[in-house]
């Protein structure tokens, strides 16, 4: 009953690539090594041929002339640099993309913990170390460590991030050949780092619709946030009416000023630390009373409240 | 008949005796005046035992790691003992064999002689600097005895300041204690080489293997504070809770992250240069030829001393880092390599048109440019940041820093070792055995490593005890490369005893090569040199002669 | 009226020269304070990125530190560092007995720094500021200000590890430095630790500043 992992015969020297980024890493990889086997090749040949041929005791013409050192030093130094500067140049383009998510991605929630993941589908889907994504669609993966610090990787796919327990990290992709491939963690986490493994299911969008329904869930993140954001009485300084607290209606996104007179960006992170650390990041203008969730909300809860703090829209008049 | 034939060893066959100063090995005989002696040959040896002893326990420790690998379930160990396994590994690879192996024995031992001195600077200070080092390692046997320490030599936080249940903190004092240990051999060598040359020495006339002792005594003085106060810190959270890094008391983890690596990229530099400068001893050696562009090769060393120090951000790509620092890591960490392709192209150069002996040490020394060169340019892969983002933290990295640990380092310490055995020790090794082992020891180590590149590029993870089944049959491959490996290392260190007494005795200068080490009687005299050397002529004076013609 | 005692260095047998002996001694203990002070600045780095990241928290923590018994220190260490070069300049000129009284002071100072540090750590505890220690924590529930406290303890406890070590070698080195003939074979050793002592005062006049004044 275990899935049939894309790639995964004894033999297969090469992974599958299961996107078009991916494949661009690959070539990138396969040109790098053809200009390194230019450079390096020619070294082997030649110190073999060298050590054959001038080996001690033959009769051979061993003069040379001096002189031009200097030029070929600097010609040695600086074209196999500018030949490899390509390459840089090519790995820092792929990996802007990759680290700029498209404003339209569906986004999944992750946590990372000792040893399992936890994802959640915006609508309310949850899944334990295994992951279903559907082909086509910009996908970015909104992530956090409970504990220690872990690693989300996704080898087909060419990415990996790690997940920090103090603020959010990203990853996205876009896949497009539907199949199983292997999802690990790969930043050492304690005894059972190896086993906190899943596999990535990788779906045409019709194969993913079915499969939400029949993951079933009752509500979405947020309305599971909206759940605990009354259940805490967050409601009661944080309401319209209240005048105790910012109201959080379109806060998120917004500028925030501080009160040590800088402004931030009241984004995941921060949207966090402020219901777990309320006295840090003072907000200019406002007396601080908040108390602090800190041992309270669990950090599922806390995906959840942040989920639902998104959804609030500023009033329309 | 060098002065060390003179002394009278063997009184049963009643030798004449020559009344000549005895060398530095049979002057005194006491253990006292082996483990209280200031001399830097006896230290240097006393370093070579002591770093000996840990590669051995080093390898047991990787043995069983890849004994473990061997099966995809992880039913041959406990993940805890394999965790274990892999960081004391770690630990005591670097902190206690390679960082210690070519500076604290080949450096100790041929700086002085190098440059035409009697001493080091300090050589009170020097053996201070080895009880120190042997300090550190007993905290280390201390923890591997009382039940290791699991967070991987990288000691990441939080899991290391409040995660791990073993013994964390005997590990951290037993590496700050070494590191203080590394400062002073480092201290003692700047100063040697600033004010203890001997008349003549100009900079330019030393040999290339003081140039790069003396780049990695410039890393050993700079960045290991850094680590020290960086696992201090790690000790002061781990104890006393005082959060710099555990962010539930307020701190950061990348924080440590940072302050590691600015150490441990720049310590890999300290492994890999003196190996170099042994290499360019070798190379020229062997080919009794003038080292190619020897300024450049200068330069080369004093220039990857210093931009190591500005790289370290490309252990840390996909740790959250900005894309900016990211970018600018990537590129510098691109520049860093072309110090090292200049040594490269200028052996190569050397080694064009000289006379090749292929004795032992230059066997190690080409495999080294072979394995060196693979190791550095899959360095430049993971250094192209597209590519690290699949490949951090895979098998490709640690196939990576092995090509360069082993395929680099050890080899180059090993040539080394053979190159001035008779230096050392007065006897020759016997070259048959010397080529076996060499061979055994380039074939074992490609075929447990070569397959890890292709295992990370798979998406095989490192430092994982249970793995995909699909991964099995490499990981074989590279276990069993590392069973012909052990027996490669196991070699040498047999036929190397045997030959302390059964070994041809060495004349001064068994290679014919240049340096002044090479003037001095195989053993040297307790104080180096008779008379304080006079140096008028460039170093590897190989082409004194006319040119042949064939 | 002092007596005029010969001054140099008895060569030790790997130098050539004393000159060289002389210039090996002083770069050692030149490349030693360095790796000292790039020791020092992990923790200088972690005071100023906190200062950065959360300034009023860190002004908080500030007002608890005890600025005057801080400054009271920081006078005294400056005082020793005008002993101690009495006790080089001496040391030179070959006046044993003074350099010895300067020697003295210096090490009465640098045991007055420490005592007043003491009665500092000891009023910390009274305000309950050492969290390490189990105690409830007095300050605010803000964990930047926290942190900033225990860089404090540590800082400043690794500083008061070097005194330590500093004022114990310079008691040893001013008894070895009251023997007879000591300035006709020693004298650089004076000059030497000279150098050292200067550090830790260097180290505490950039520790001053950066955890009590800076914000304030």
């Amino acid at each position: 009953m275990t899935p049939d992992i894309a790639g995964s015969h004894p033999l297969a020297l090469w992974p599958a690539a299961a996107s078009r980024s991916a494949t661009e890493v690959d070539h990138l990889i396969l040109a790098f090594t053809g200009i390194t086997l230019v450079l390096t090749v020619p070294i082997f040949l030649a110190i073999t041929y060298f050590a054959l041929r001038y080996r001690a005791g033959r009769n051979t013409v061993r003069r040379h002339t001096e002189g031009r050192d200097v030029k070929i030093e600097l010609s040695w130094m600086l074209i196999p640099f500018a030949l490899t500067l390509g390459f840089f140049l090519w790995g820092a383009i792929i990996f802007n993309t990759e680290l700029h998510p498209p404003g339209d991605s569906m986004e999944i929630q992750a946590i990372g913990r000792q040893w399992m993941w936890k994802f959640e589908h915006p609508g309310g889907q949850a899944e334990i170390n295994d992951l279903h994504v559907p082909a086509g669609q910009n996908i970015m993966i909104n992530m956090i460590s409970q504990d220690v610090i872990h690693s989300l990787y996704l080898p087909a796919l060419r990415i990996q991030m790690e997940t920090l327990p103090n603020r959010y990290t990203q990853v996205w992709f876009k896949a497009d050949r539907p199949g199983t491939y292997r999802l690990y963690c790969s930043e050492y986490c304690g005894t059972d780092h190896s086993k906190m493994d899943g596999n990535l299911t990788i779906m045409s969008p019709g194969d993913f619709a079915n499969w939400l329904t029949e993951a079933g869930s009752t509500q979405s993140l947020a309305a599971i946030g909206a759940r605990l954001y009354a259940a805490y009485g967050c409601g009661g300084c944080h309401n319209d009416n209240a005048r105790v607290a910012p109201s959080l209606a379109g806060i998120y996104g917004s500028e925030i000023k501080l009160a040590d007179g800088t402004t931030t960006i009241a984004d995941d992170t921060f949207l966090r630390n402020k219901i777990l650390n309320p006295d840090t990041q003072k907000i200019a203008g406002t007396k601080q009373v908040m108390p602090s969730f800190h041992g309270i909300l669990k950090e599922d809860d806390l995906t959840h409240i942040v989920a639902y703090i998104r959804t609030l829209q500023e009033p329309t008049q | 008949m060098s002065p060390s034939d003179a002394v009278m060893r063997d009184p049963g066959t009643a030798r004449p005796t020559i009344d000549r100063p005895a060398d530095y090995l049979h002057e005194e005989h006491t253990l006292r005046s082996w483990f209280f002696s200031t001399d830097h040959k006896r230290i240097g040896l006393l370093y070579l035992a002591s770093i000996t002893f840990f590669f051995v326990l080093g390898a047991i420790a990787a043995c069983l790691v890849r004994l473990a690998l061997i099966v995809p379930d992880g039913t041959i160990f406990s993940s805890d003992t394999y965790n274990k396994l892999f960081t004391m590994h770690g630990v005591i690879m670097i902190w206690f064999f390679l960082i210690p192996s070519i500076p604290a024995t080949f450096g100790n031992f041929l700086l002085p002689l190098m440059i035409g001195a009697k001493d080091v600077a300090f050589p009170h200070l020097n053996l201070a600097s080895f009880y120190i080092f042997i300090t550190g390692a007993l905290f280390t046997l201390i923890t591997l005895v009382i039940g290791g320490v699991d967070t991987g030599w990288t000691f990441y936080a939080p899991f290391s300041t409040t995660f791990s249940n073993t013994y964390v903190i005997p590990a951290l004092i037993g590496v700050i204690i070494v590191g203080f240990s590394s400062i002073l051999t480092g201290l003692n060598f700047v100063v040697t080489i600033h004010k203890m040359r001997c008349p003549g020495m100009t900079w330019f006339r030393m040999p290339i293997f003081v140039w790069t002792l003396y780049a990695t005594s410039l890393i050993f003085l700079l960045a290991t504070p850094v680590i020290t106060i960086a696992l201090i810190l790690l000790v002061m959270e781990r104890a006393f809770g005082i959060g710099v890094f555990d962010p539930r008391l307020g701190g950061d983890p990348v924080l440590f992250e940072h302050l590691f690596w600015f150490y441990s990229h720049p310590a890999v530099y300290i492994m890999v240069l003196p190996g170099m400068g042994v290499i360019t001893e070798l190379v020229a050696a062997f080919s009794q030829k003038k080292v190619f562009g020897y300024r450049f090769v200068a330069y080369a060393s004093i220039a990857l001393a210093s931009v190591t120090f500005l790289v370290w951000g490309h252990h840390m790509f996909v740790n959250g880092e900005s894309q900016l620092a990211a970018t600018v890591y990537s590129l510098l960490s691109f520049a860093v390599a072309v110090p090292s392709a200049v040594k490269v192209y200028n052996w190569t150069a050397t080694i064009h048109k000289g006379s090749i002996h292929l004795d032992t040490p230059m066997l190690y020394a080409m495999g080294y440019i072979g394995l060196f060169v693979l190791g550095g340019l899959t360095g430049l892969f993971l250094a192209t940041l597209a590519i690290d983002a699949h490949l951090h933290d895979t098998y490709f990295v640690v196939a990576h820093f092995h090509y360069i640990m082993v395929g680099g380092t050890m080899l180059a310490f090993l040539g080394g070792l053979h190159y001035w055995w008779p230096k050392f020790t007065g006897r020759m090794y016997p070259e048959a055995f010397g080529r076996v082992g060499a061979g055994l020891i380039f074939i074992g180590f490609n075929v447990t490593f070569f397959p890890q590149f292709i295992l990370g590029y798979l998406g095989m993870p490192r430092r994982y005890h249970v793995y995909p089944p699909e991964f099995q049959l490499l990981n074989i491959m590279s276990s069993a490369g590392a069973t012909i490996l052990a027996a490669g290392y196991f070699f040498p260190m047999v036929y190397l005893i045997w030959s302390l007494w059964y070994g041809k005795k060495a004349p001064a200068n068994p290679w014919n090569a240049k340096g002044l080490e090479w003037t001095t009687s195989s053993p040297p005299p307790t104080h180096n040199f008779l008379n304080t050397p006079l140096v008028d002529f460039e170093p590897y004076g190989y082409e004194n002669k006319a040119p042949e013609i064939g | 009226m002092a007596e005029a005692v010969l001054v140099g260095i008895e060569r030790a047998e790997h130098f050539e020269s004393i000159d060289q002996q002389r210039e090996a001694a002083s770069l050692g203990m030149w490349a030693w304070l360095l790796t000292e002070l790039l020791l020092f600045s992990g923790l200088f780095l972690i005071a100023l990125i906190l200062r950065i990241q959360h300034p009023a928290a860190v002004t908080l923590a500030t007002t608890h530190l005890k600025f005057w018994i801080g400054a009271a220190n920081t006078a005294v260490l400056i005082c020793s560092s005008f002993t101690m070069s009495g006790a080089i300049g001496l040391s030179r000129l070959g006046w044993q007995r003074g350099m010895v009284g300067c020697m003295l002071a210096t090490a009465t100072l640098g045991t007055l720094f420490l005592g007043l540090k003491g009665f500092e750590y000891y009023q910390d505890y009274a305000e309950h500021m050492m969290r390490f220690l189990g105690q409830p924590y007095a300050l605010a529930a803000d964990q930047a200000t926290r942190l900033f406290i225990d860089v404090y303890f540590i800082t400043t406890a690794l500083h008061g590890l070097h005194l330590i070590t500093g004022v114990s070698i310079l008691l040893v080195l001013t008894v070895m430095a009251g023997r007879p003939n000591f300035l006709a074979q020693h004298q650089n050793r004076i000059e030497i630790y000279g150098l050292y002592w200067h550090f830790i005062d260097l180290i505490w006049i950039i520790v001053f500043p950066v955890l009590y004044v800076l914000n304030r």
